[in-house]
């Protein structure tokens, strides 16, 4: 229904649009949880936790429902255990001393060894640190990789199984270096870069020069079988001569530059989401930054080019779309998902003032822009419920009670953690897919996985990384409109590609090799 | 950067060509593109460009990017498409502005930038001389301390101008810092030219010296506001702390005699001097043939032609500019002053 609707509809009276969204079946709705569940958790401290505030979401006892680890800054971490039913998303607080700690700015899960237990990626004002996880949620400092969690300021990480490793390659974003007395500005810290050798890391490789990043992503752009580390970086403290970056992942590193078709862009990178968004088959980008988010569409072509999308597309989320404060948004997590089921990726963006910047909007609304049929995006935050104001941060859009529907959960600066379950009231159908692979990479980062429904193949790029200092780890969702048949296949990290196999709307699967 | 000329404000006016560069009977068109017009301050320069489109015959088309970089440049090809001949863009990002000089080019249509730096060389460059605003801050703090322990507070490091700034603050100086009237005890700059930075700063420098500083060179009125603060908290206000914008506020501790000047950039001369500008290129006058422009070199390296208008500093020798020129009102300016300047007294 909500398709009907022109832009120049949308721009009538707020009462219009309730009335209208009353009558709507498919419009987004979530209800906030985390209040009545007695959960009041913040991300706080000073300067260095302006940025950050990530969650990581996981299962990590093993009935398949999402644990939550979510950055505190100053104050200690969070560690919230999964006791949801298809009906209500529940949460109860269960920091144990493991994960207690102080001046984390976000985390990652990932299965660093394949042994089928996540594990977790710390990131720190100060040494960052991996926990090997255990049956039960339990976590311990993982022994034996060699890995330097050096003293950086790091916001942001990213992960991909490089050919015939065992372990995963890591990467570090740093953002300003805290030690150079010249700093802040001008003063961005080297990114760093941990290779495998058989079971341990070897020493960082720098990855120079560092442009102050906040988001990273390995990603196959090219869908060749190689993921590169693209970067996002703040223009605000590198000041000039920076810009986006994008390393190719060669045996040295080395960056793109206009020679290979990247252009130059210069923006307030904070958070990197990647997705098909006009389903071409090429994974095109969306960039939070100040004023204007950037919505990238690939260029097809060998090259790494992308091109903006104009703004009457109406992914670029500049300022608030309520409250009369006409400053500049900033935005932080992006996430892409298909919140209505519709067949069509949403977007939801994590929005909030730095701290008081004058140049910028304080009453800055959270959103959730949908896709429309013809490929634009409109805001229904509001209507949804989820339009918080707090300086959110990291954020996670992903299912938390199995039920097929894309739940949320925003961590806020000074501000109560929000935990959304979609309550919609959708009609499409859906799928969850997990995938599995015995040995290394357990979970299969880098496989693509494509749902063909409605004549219109969906690929999904298998990745860890991006967005603002916030991942998951746990099954893959698809909506489907309502088509009744559906296919998938996938094609594995080491290019082996399956058939394309007949499924079931509204499954849970996992395909394991 | 080499600024050759400067020209008082008041005396501004740009030839616009009647006869030989008139483009046949066609009517001009100025298409003027915001960054944002929910900003108050740009309704008074927008009154001031409609003034002087209205006087040269020209009619004044519009759009406001509402802070959006790409709104803009759909903004840009829609004033092209409504005839513009002429633009005048204040730019809001202008590292993402190229597209729009560059379909402004194709239709052969001239662009001023307005305000904020389009480094490109077909762009006409049109502001305040900021360069001068920093010469004026430190000479009006130097005529009041001429020895002494200064501190320099400067703007934001991401504002360009910021760095334009002191630079004139240090031509004005340096002689007095060779000679070692004048030390030079703290400095630093005003993440997001936030008062409250700029109070924090001054609070440490003060720690720092042991309150051992006679003069304040603060890059604006809003950091002004701030090391005021500073001062008072130590009770040293009343030391020369230099500022700029005319702020209100700024002007009435003018009036009380704890803050020196207030360089005051009149937003209807830069408008008046656009429209003026911009109706003379519409027309056909070369950007290196319009009155009182010069050639410039940006600090990227860009030849642009551009015009820097003089800025007015405003000491409790001239506050009364200020209220004649219906800036604010004499009651404000005044407010808690007894025994003031003129016209507080």
């Amino acid at each position: 229904m909500r398709r009907g609707f022109s832009p120049a509809k949308m721009r009538l009276a707020a009462l219009f649009l309730l009335i209208a969204a009353t009558e709507l079946s498919a419009a987004p709705l979530f209800v906030e949880r985390a209040k009545s569940l007695n959960i009041d958790h913040r991300y706080t401290g000073g300067w260095t936790h302006f940025v950050g505030g990530g969650v990581a979401v996981f299962d990590c006892d093993g009935d398949n429902l999402p644990e939550v680890f979510a950055a505190g800054g100053a104050a200690p971490s969070l560690f919230l255990r999964n006791r949801s039913t298809p009906e209500l998303v529940r949460y109860e607080v269960e920091t144990h001393a493991a994960l207690n700690l102080k001046a984390v700015t976000g985390a990652y899960p990932i299965d660093i060894d394949s042994d089928g237990w996540t594990d977790l990626v710390i990131l720190r004002v100060g040494p960052n640190a991996i926990l090997k996880g255990g049956p039960d949620c339990a976590f311990a400092p993982f022994e034996g990789l060699h890995f330097d969690g050096g003293d950086g300021w790091t916001v942001s990480f990213s992960a991909t199984w490089e050919a015939d490793q065992r372990l995963p390659t890591l990467a570090f974003g740093n953002y300003v270096d805290r030690d150079d007395p010249n700093g802040p500005f001008e003063a961005c810290d080297d990114n760093d870069l941990f290779r495998p050798t058989g079971g341990a890391y070897l020493p960082a490789e720098k990855l120079a020069p560092g442009f102050c990043a906040l988001s990273l992503l390995f990603t196959d752009w090219n869908r060749v079988g190689r993921a590169d580390l693209r970067v996002s970086n703040d223009r605000h403290y590198y000041v000039r001569g920076g810009a986006e970056q994008m390393w190719a992942m060669e045996a040295t590193p080395r960056l793109y530059s206009e020679a290979d078709g990247w252009r130059r862009l210069p923006i307030w990178g904070m958070g990197i989401a990647t997705r098909d968004v006009n389903r071409d088959g090429a994974p095109d980008v969306y960039l939070t930054s100040m004023g204007d988010q950037k919505l990238q569409y690939r260029i097809t072509g060998d090259g790494p080019s992308y091109e903006d999308a104009l703004f009457a597309v109406g992914a670029a989320a500049h300022r608030p779309y309520f409250g009369d404060d006409g400053r500049p948004s900033t935005g932080w997590h992006a996430e892409f998902g298909d919140v209505d089921n519709d067949g069509r990726d949403d977007l939801f963006v994590a929005k909030g003032n730095v701290e008081q910047m004058p140049s910028n909007a304080m009453e800055d609304p959270n959103n959730l822009l949908m896709q429309t049929e013809d490929g634009r995006f409109e805001e229904w935050g509001k209507v949804a419920k989820i339009a918080s104001t707090a300086r959110s941060r990291g954020a996670a859009l992903t299912d938390l009670n199995l039920d097929g529907a894309l739940d949320l959960i925003v961590v806020n600066r000074y501000a109560p953690l929000e935990i959304h379950q979609n309550i919609s009231a959708n009609s499409g159908g859906w799928l969850l897919i997990d995938l599995q692979q015995p040995g290394k990479n357990r979970n299969a980062v880098g496989a693509w996985i494509e749902v063909r429904a409605n004549g219109v193949v969906q690929a999904r790029e298998v990745t860890i990384g991006g967005g603002h200092a916030s991942g998951w780890l746990g099954p893959h969702h698809f909506g489907l409109g309502r088509a009744k048949k559906v296919s998938m296949r996938v094609i594995w990290p080491d290019g082996e590609t399956s058939e394309w196999r007949d499924i079931e709307p509204r499954s849970h699967i996992t395909l394991a090799r | 950067m080499s600024i050759t000329k400067i020209i008082a404000a008041a005396a501004v006016t740009i030839g616009v060509a009647t006869g030989a560069f008139a483009a046949g009977h066609e009517k001009t068109v100025v298409g003027v593109s915001w960054s944002n017009f929910q900003e108050e301050r740009w309704k008074t320069d927008e009154a001031a460009i409609k003034a002087a489109l209205e006087a040269a015959g020209a009619t004044y088309i519009s759009a406001d990017a509402q802070s959006s970089s790409s709104k803009q440049l759909s903004d840009i090809e829609s004033l092209l498409a409504q005839g513009a001949n002429a633009l005048i863009i204040l730019a809001q990002d202008a590292q993402a502005i190229g597209p729009a000089v560059q379909a402004a080019s194709d239709e052969g249509v001239p662009v001023v930038g307005y305000d904020r730096l389009i480094e490109d060389a077909r762009a006409f460059y049109l502001t305040f001389d900021n360069v001068e605003v920093g010469r004026m801050q430190a000479r009006a703090v130097l005529a009041a301390a001429p020895k002494g322990r200064y501190v320099m507070i400067k703007g934001s490091p991401t504002d360009p101008n910021a760095d334009f700034l002191r630079g004139g603050q240090q031509e004005i100086i340096q002689a007095a810092v060779d000679a070692g009237d004048i030390t030079i005890v703290g400095e630093a700059y005003t993440d997001g030219w936030l008062p409250a930075n700029a109070q924090r700063n001054m609070e440490q420098i003060l720690t720092a010296q042991d309150n051992g500083v006679d003069a304040v060179v603060a890059s604006n009125d809003g950091t002004a506001g701030g090391v005021v603060a500073a001062l008072t908290a130590q009770g040293l206000d009343g030391i020369p702390v230099s500022g700029q914008d005319g702020d209100h506020a700024a002007l009435n501790r003018v009036a009380k005699g704890t803050q020196t000047v207030s360089v005051w950039k009149d937003a209807r001369e830069l408008g008046k001097a656009a429209g003026q500008i911009a109706v003379a290129l519409a027309k056909g006058v070369p950007g290196n043939s319009v009155y009182g422009s010069n050639e410039w070199t940006s600090p990227g390296g860009t030849t642009m032609n551009a015009i820097f208008l003089a800025p007015n500093p405003i000491t409790a020798a001239n506050l009364d500019a200020v209220v004649n020129a219906g800036w604010i009102a004499k009651d404000k300016l005044c407010q808690g002053v007894s025994g003031g300047p003129t016209p507080c007294n």
